[in-house]
């Protein structure tokens, strides 16, 4: 079980502002170790945050994406005390769901 | 003052007493700070924690004064590299049962954070208290600090959500610092006896040792090494890269041409500043002649340096049609010169 997401979601005038850091080590691939094997591939591939029911992001990841990648968006809508849950899964059929009230 | 009162003076500081009578040898110079500005200067916190204001404060406050005053530049988990290097992150929970950051021991950190280095939670209270925020920094009251500190140690994974820190737990949260163990002494710079004997440092031995040579020296300095030919371009023209004064030039390491190309390329740059490129093109008119006409003209005169060097400094009218030249006399000299020898060499 991977670590969890640490989440803020701030509302301000009708829009909420989440930000996401998520703990994950994104290899490429194409790194080697100290014995010149390749370390194998491990990365998010599926991201989507939620509002109540409402998908309000939806993006494919890839390996062009950091380690322990850091995600900032905004959407209309969202009051205080709601909830927002952010999912991902990734390339090993892993996945985690952490949730965060809007504050 | 008479040899009594001066006997007394002595007596007083040799007694070594209260600094005030030290100040009436300097009478009408200064005055003797007072206890409150002596307080205000003297707020260091040390790693025992004597120094330490009493207070507490708790994560969630901490994450309100974060994103208040902390995150624009730091980032909403203190993780940015944007302005400063990031707080938090890179330590593991073998990091913090062991006190010693894995990734310095295996040299595979990425990316030094605030917490994979400072071994002391004391100093994160120092360095916010006294400098912190940028703009304003000892605006924050001990309360804050202390908040904004649970704020860290939870981000860092050291303490849970609900912790509240104070001025009494604070040395049992320093038992699990991640790099606790990762300072040394053993260092030149600190001051006092060899840790052996008691003191902190290794008693002034500097990290570097430089003999100076007394007898038998080299007469001569001989190079023993030079660039190998295949790398005198890696890291493009030298000359450029040093100082133009002083005893150390760079080498041209990308040969003579481009060195030639290099002094033409700043002519053209002197001729672009000086407005000569708004009117004269280097291979054709624009509203004066070309170079390459000017070098027609004039290449087979023998004074033709001298005769457009005063030319280009007084300016002139006729030669090349009823355009005049509008005078150069705000010009240096050793400017005119060049340029006048850029062009008659062909202002490549």
């Amino acid at each position: 079980m991977a670590n969890p997401m640490k989440i803020r979601a701030a509302n301000k005038d009708g829009v909420t502002e989440v930000k996401v850091l998520i703990s994950h080590e994104m290899e490429t691939g194409q790194r080697k170790d100290a014995n010149g094997a390749i370390i194998p591939a491990w990365f998010i591939t599926e991201l989507s945050a939620k509002h109540g029911d409402k998908v309000v992001l939806q993006g494919e990841f890839g390996t062009a994406v950091s380690k322990n990648p850091y995600l900032a968006f905004k959407f209309k809508g969202g009051a205080k005390g709601e909830k927002v849950a952010v999912s991902w899964k990734d390339n090993k059929g892993d996945s985690r769901t952490d949730e965060a009230t809007i504050a | 003052m008479s040899r009594f009162s001066k006997s007394i003076l002595v007596l007083a500081l040799a007694g070594a007493s209260t600094a005030g009578f030290a100040f009436d040898k300097y009478q009408g110079i200064g005055r003797q700070a007072t206890t409150a500005e002596v307080a205000a200067w003297d707020i260091d916190v040390r790693p025992d924690f004597k120094g330490l204001p009493k207070g507490s404060g708790n994560v969630e406050r901490g994450q309100e004064l974060f994103e208040e005053k902390c995150a624009s530049c730091h980032g909403s988990f203190g993780e940015s590299n944007e302005v400063f290097t990031p707080l938090i992150g890179g330590t593991t929970a073998e990091d913090i049962k062991n006190g010693r950051v894995g990734g310095f021991v295996k040299g595979d950190i990425p990316q030094r954070t605030t917490f994979t280095k400072v071994a002391t939670i004391s100093t994160v209270f120092d360095y916010i208290q006294r400098a912190m925020p940028w703009t304003a920094p000892k605006s924050l009251k001990p309360d804050d600090v202390y908040a904004i500190l649970a704020y860290f140690l939870n981000l860092a994974e050291i303490v849970p959500g609900d912790f509240t820190l104070s001025d009494r737990n604070i040395a049992d949260v320093q038992k699990l610092m991640p790099n606790r163990n990762g300072m040394t002494t053993d260092h030149g710079m600190w001051p006092g006896a060899p840790a052996k004997k008691g003191g902190i440092g290794n008693g002034g031995k500097p990290d570097v040792k430089n003999v100076a040579c007394m007898k038998n020296c080299k007469a001569e300095v001989q190079i023993a090494s030079t660039l190998p030919e295949y790398a005198r371009t890696a890291h493009g023209e030298l000359a450029d890269q040093n100082r133009s004064f002083g005893p150390v030039r760079g080498t041209r390491t990308l040969g003579p041409e481009a060195a030639k190309k290099a002094a033409n390329a700043t002519t053209l740059e002197l001729a672009t500043k000086n407005g000569c490129m708004a009117c004269h093109g280097v291979a054709g008119k624009i509203v004066g002649p070309g170079y390459n006409e000017v070098v027609a003209r004039y290449k087979d005169q023998a004074d033709a340096e001298g005769k457009l060097v005063a030319k280009v400094k007084n300016g002139g009218q006729g030669a090349w049609g009823s355009v005049p030249m509008p005078p150069n006399g705000h010009l240096p000299d050793e400017d005119i010169k060049t340029l006048v020898r850029w062009i008659l060499s062909g202002a490549k």
